[in-house]
């Protein structure tokens, strides 16, 4: 008999697979992609933080098991890569984590410490003690308008603002449906290394009310320094695919900033800002029946 | 780190690998050598492959870590999805002339055939 899967770390892992056409199902336990002509494709699905599945994916549930088993989160998504679901949780969503963050986010004190954190960490320096969260974002949406402004004239092109619809692909310009295809990619890892290091998406400081709001906190910190310049860089050559070279470019910005690395450890920077210990379980509370082995991956990782 | 596992090669071939590399299993071959090294022996299982297969796995700089490059009939095809590369594993068309499908099916010498393999 084989050993159980058990997930690996996030750090190990190549960042991301864009899978179209084809049904993802599990073949002799390996997971693999099957076109309508028959060809099968083993997915090193344990090797992969996330998965994104294009239009015209079918997923079998004994596929879902396995990517659940060893970690890879699945997401659906659009046309050039923009989410409209994801589903699957790599993480085990460990419950100590989850109160750990919620109540981070829950107390003022420790939320503006951790936000102010996450400003410091965007701006690469300390900011005025004295600042409100208002004027800290007033500052950030100058000095990112800047950067948009200064990207475009550095790789020599007109830059009209960051604008996209959501519902209308095709509408953005060259550099803006860049922008997206790129900053997709982000979140799909950033997702990944939350749920992976066992915090809840939702839950988020700087960002509020949406399903994925703490990864956005979580890519932000990140943004300017990978996907941005990746983006516009791409948009400036103007290739005839610009998805899939803006998908290259990323990986290869991924790989030199050795970004998977870095966003477990980044996260318990920002949270650890808020400085609130992580909550040990009430004397009352019972004691799982059996209890966690120590697996290969990161903390939140169901083993 | 540098593999090369050939198939179904002329004795002559797999001599000359054993000159650079170590035979670590009956025609899987290791070592660490430079790229100009590789690509010498490349060329080398290039002109002495003959009807047989090989594939060479070298480690790289890049995302995935590894690169690989094949050469001969086989079913197995790499495939290049956004810049990590995958294998896909070509169906059996059922053309063999031994009538005998095996899951493998790369011995029986059944290739692609006329399947369109994808790029």
């Amino acid at each position: 008999m084989l050993p159980p899967l058990k997930p690996i770390a996030i750090k190990e892992r190549i960042s991301l697979l864009f899978l179209e056409k084809g049904e993802l199902d599990v073949l002799d336990g390996a997971f693999v992609l099957v076109d309508k002509n028959g060809v099968r494709t083993q997915i090193p699905v344990g090797s992969v933080a996330c998965l994104m599945l294009e239009p015209g994916t079918r997923v079998s549930h004994a596929a879902v098991v396995l990517a659940a088993r060893v970690g890879c989160l699945l997401a659906w998504v659009g046309e050039a890569g923009v989410r409209l679901y994801a589903a699957g949780q790599p993480g085990g969503a460990r419950s100590d984590r989850l109160l750990y963050q919620a109540k981070l986010a829950l107390d003022e004190e420790a939320r503006l410490k951790v936000v102010r954190k996450m400003y410091e960490i965007r701006f690469q320096g300390p900011v005025p003690s004295h600042y409100s969260v208002m004027q800290l974002r007033g500052m950030e949406g100058a000095r990112v308008r800047e950067l948009y402004v200064q990207l475009a004239r550095k790789y020599g092109f007109e830059w009209k603002g960051r604008n996209y619809d959501s519902s209308s692909w095709g509408s953005g310009d060259l550099p803006n449906r860049c922008l997206s295809s790129a900053t997709a990619c982000l979140y799909g890892i950033c997702e990944a290394a939350v749920l992976a290091a066992g915090y809840a998406p939702a839950i988020g400081f700087v960002h509020s009310g949406k399903p994925l709001s703490f990864v956005y906190d979580v890519a932000d910190l990140f943004k300017f320094d990978t996907v941005v310049p990746v983006a516009f860089r791409v948009a400036a050559a103007n290739p005839f695919d610009p998805e899939r070279a803006v998908r290259l470019a990323c990986r290869d910005s991924f790989r030199e900033t050795r970004l998977l690395r870095r966003i477990i450890p980044t996260i318990e920077e920002v949270l650890k800002a808020g400085g609130i210990p992580i909550p040990e379980p009430p004397d009352d509370a019972l004691k799982p029946a059996i209890p966690e082995e120590r697996g290969l991956s990161d903390a939140g990782h169901r083993g | 780190m540098l593999v090369i596992v050939v198939e179904a090669a002329p004795p002559r071939l797999r001599g000359r690998l054993a000159v650079w590399l170590l035979e670590v299993h009956a025609g899987v071959y290791v070592g660490d050598l430079s790229v100009k090294v590789r690509e010498m022996i490349w060329q080398q299982v290039v002109a002495g492959i003959e009807d047989g297969s090989a594939v060479m796995a070298w480690s790289t700089n890049t995302e995935q870590g590894y690169d690989f490059t094949t050469i001969g009939k086989n079913r197995r095809v790499p495939l290049e999805l956004d810049g990590v590369k995958l294998v896909s594993f070509l169906p059996a068309t059922g053309g063999g002339s031994t009538g005998v499908i095996t899951d493998e099916g790369e011995e029986d010498g059944i290739g692609c055939g006329s399947f369109d393999a994808p790029e």
